[in-house]
């Protein structure tokens, strides 16, 4: 009972935020893309925290998400709400075509797969300049502001929709893995084939898990296209900028629960930007090359993520508590 | 014609990709993990070959072998104190390990040397032979020899010297080999200096006719993967076929393919071949 007081107190101070900000400022842009990234991560935690199996290609129907609405907005006037479900539906069937040959590949090899459809992807919305508008990218259009057409002046609704957003992908995080979803992963996680002997269909439970992760990234590529309003492939499909990052962030607060995804990219986006604000200025690679080496601390002083921090803190007050 | 061409000069190509893949298949068979950032050797391979050249007047092939000592001494250094600490971690804090040196490699090289693109200029860079109706050119050649000597080295060591077979019997079998008074950590800093060493020394002869910038390394992650995923991971000889497959692919991509397709079609082989046999296509049964 008090954890979910806390859980509320914890998303009414968050939802109370934006309302603080500038909405015309620099601040409220970061924090809607914190919510976003955090979103993403979840999203990937589905497949690389519960499922155990780390993509590194997840920018691939991330990328397919923010092409289909937008084209379709571009090309037919589609409101990107009615976009977001097409790309979903389209992010999740490239989950599915790529999920059935690489499904039985573990841990390096998995990594190594999912990496190559990434590029795979990135190479083609480079080349079919007809519909992406090829390396020079896309410009969302500018519509008349009102909700249907997920057209806003300020940002403060983004802000909103990207919570939203967030609330949702770690509730269905958070169903799948209190749910039978979650326990036959789990199963799966710590020896396949005795999961397989007691009965779940290993095949099926790893396909599940990989198209509600794709579907929900590619929805969430949506969001980042009305937000960003302008995007190309290197981007949206990019290693650096989108699947590690998002994997980056799951593992930093610690892959396989809910709180991790959140808290790692509350640390890592505002941490970026704050480090090309200062130090871009001052040489190029420098903010990228100090970001590297938090990343190897972080990995060397923590291998399972911040999220353990809690945990041995906890241990040591408790402890401190009984004696 | 053109197509005996493609197949000459690919194979030509591919023997250096097999000397730079080595080190990452060697890594992976002695280790068990897989280095992303090993495409970033090249980089400092090309660099050291690139300042070797420009300030000491030194050839970049002759510099290969000072190339292959400083990243080995590199490498010496991260296995140590780096990736030591993640062998029996779990293989997602091992993946962004590398990664994040990765980061830190191409963004380093970044601050100190700038992003422009840096090249040689050889007497021999413009020449080819001719053989009948084919052309050799002659920096792909030199840098084949050179690839294949240093191939041959790395047999020999690994065949004859007590250090590559006490390197052997650690990948096969840590317990019993530390039981034999083996090393092993000394084994897994050997393997990794070594395994980063032959990456730039790769890196360093093919400088006569690829420009180095900082984010060069990342041009040839993905085709270093797919050589050494249709070789077999951790089978050195499998790297060997690997990369005179992925040259002869790529070559003969270009020819029915536009450029930009070009690692597509290297991409596509690589999803394939890691569904279909993961063990790779030569199968050592490692």
């Amino acid at each position: 009972m008090k954890r979910w007081l806390a859980l509320a107190a914890v998303i009414v101070a968050v939802a109370l935020l934006p309302l603080l900000l500038d909405p015309r400022g620099y601040w409220i842009r970061v924090f809607t893309f914190t919510l976003l990234f955090a979103a993403m991560a979840q999203a990937w935690n589905i497949v690389g925290g519960l499922a155990n199996q780390t993509s590194l290609g997840h920018a691939a129907f991330f990328g397919i998400g923010a092409y289909t609405s937008t084209v379709l907005l571009l090309k037919f006037g589609i409101s990107p709400w009615l976009g977001m479900l097409a790309g979903g539906a389209l992010g999740g069937l490239a989950a599915l075509v790529i999920a059935i040959p690489t499904m039985r590949l573990q841990g390096h090899y998995f990594a190594l797969a999912t990496l190559a459809f990434g590029e795979v992807m990135r190479v083609i919305a480079n080349v079919w300049t007809s519909l992406t508008g090829g390396p020079g990218g896309l410009s969302v259009p500018f519509v008349p502001p009102s909700l249907a057409a997920y057209s806003f002046k300020l940002l403060r609704p983004h802000a909103y929709i990207a919570l939203a957003a967030l609330v949702v992908v770690t509730a269905i995080f958070e169903i799948i893995r209190r749910g039978a979803m979650g326990y036959r992963l789990r199963a799966i996680k710590q020896n396949p084939a005795a999961a397989e002997v007691i009965g779940v269909d290993t095949t099926r439970v790893k396909l599940q898990a990989a198209v509600i992760s794709g579907a929900l990234i590619a929805m969430l590529g949506t969001l980042y296209a009305q937000v960003a309003v302008f995007f190309d492939p290197d981007t949206v499909f990019g290693i650096a900028s989108i699947s590690i990052r998002i994997a980056l962030i799951a593992i930093i607060g610690g892959v396989g629960t809910a709180a991790g995804p959140i808290l790692g990219a509350f640390f890592i986006i505002p941490l970026e930007e704050v480090m090309n604000d200062l130090l871009s200025s001052r040489a190029a690679g420098l903010s990228q090359l100090v970001f590297g080496v938090i990343l190897i601390s972080v990995i060397l002083w923590r291998p399972r993520g911040f999220i353990t921090v809690f945990d041995s803190l906890r241990a040591r007050l408790s402890r401190s508590g009984a004696s | 014609m053109s197509f005996l061409q493609a197949i000459l000069d690919g194979l030509l190509i591919g023997g250096v990709y097999a000397v730079i893949s080595i080190g990452l298949t060697l890594v992976y068979g002695v280790m068990g993990i897989v280095n992303f950032a090993q495409a970033e050797f090249l980089t400092i391979g090309m660099f050291t070959a690139w300042f070797a050249w420009a300030f000491l007047g030194l050839d970049p092939v002759l510099a290969a072998p000072l190339s292959f000592a400083v990243a080995f001494a590199i490498g010496w250094v991260v296995q140590g104190q780096l990736i030591a600490r993640v062998l029996s971690a779990p293989s997602v804090a091992q993946i962004f390990l590398t990664v994040g040196l990765l980061i830190v490699i191409e963004n380093g090289t970044l601050l100190l040397f700038g992003s422009q693109f840096r090249s040689v200029t050889t007497s021999y860079q413009t020449i080819s032979l001719s053989l009948g109706p084919l052309f050799i050119s002659i920096p792909y050649l030199i840098a084949f020899a050179m690839s294949l000597a240093c191939g041959v080295a790395l047999w020999w060591f690994m065949r004859a010297s007590w250090f590559g077979r006490a390197m052997r019997a650690t990948a096969q079998n840590p317990a019993a080999a530390r039981l034999m008074g083996i090393d092993t950590a000394l084994m897994y800093k050997m393997a990794f200096a070594l395994g980063v060493g032959l990456t730039a020394f790769g890196g360093a002869v093919i400088l006569p006719y690829v420009t180095v910038y900082p984010g060069v390394g990342g041009q040839f992650v993905v085709l270093m993967f797919t050589v050494v995923v249709l070789g077999g991971l951790g089978s050195v000889a499998g790297a060997v076929v690997g990369g005179l497959s992925v040259g002869v692919i790529q070559s003969l991509s270009s020819l029915f393919f536009p450029i930009q397709l070009q690692n597509l079609v290297l991409f596509i082989v690589f999803i394939l071949v890691l569904a279909v046999r993961p063990q790779g296509l030569v199968g050592a049964s490692r």
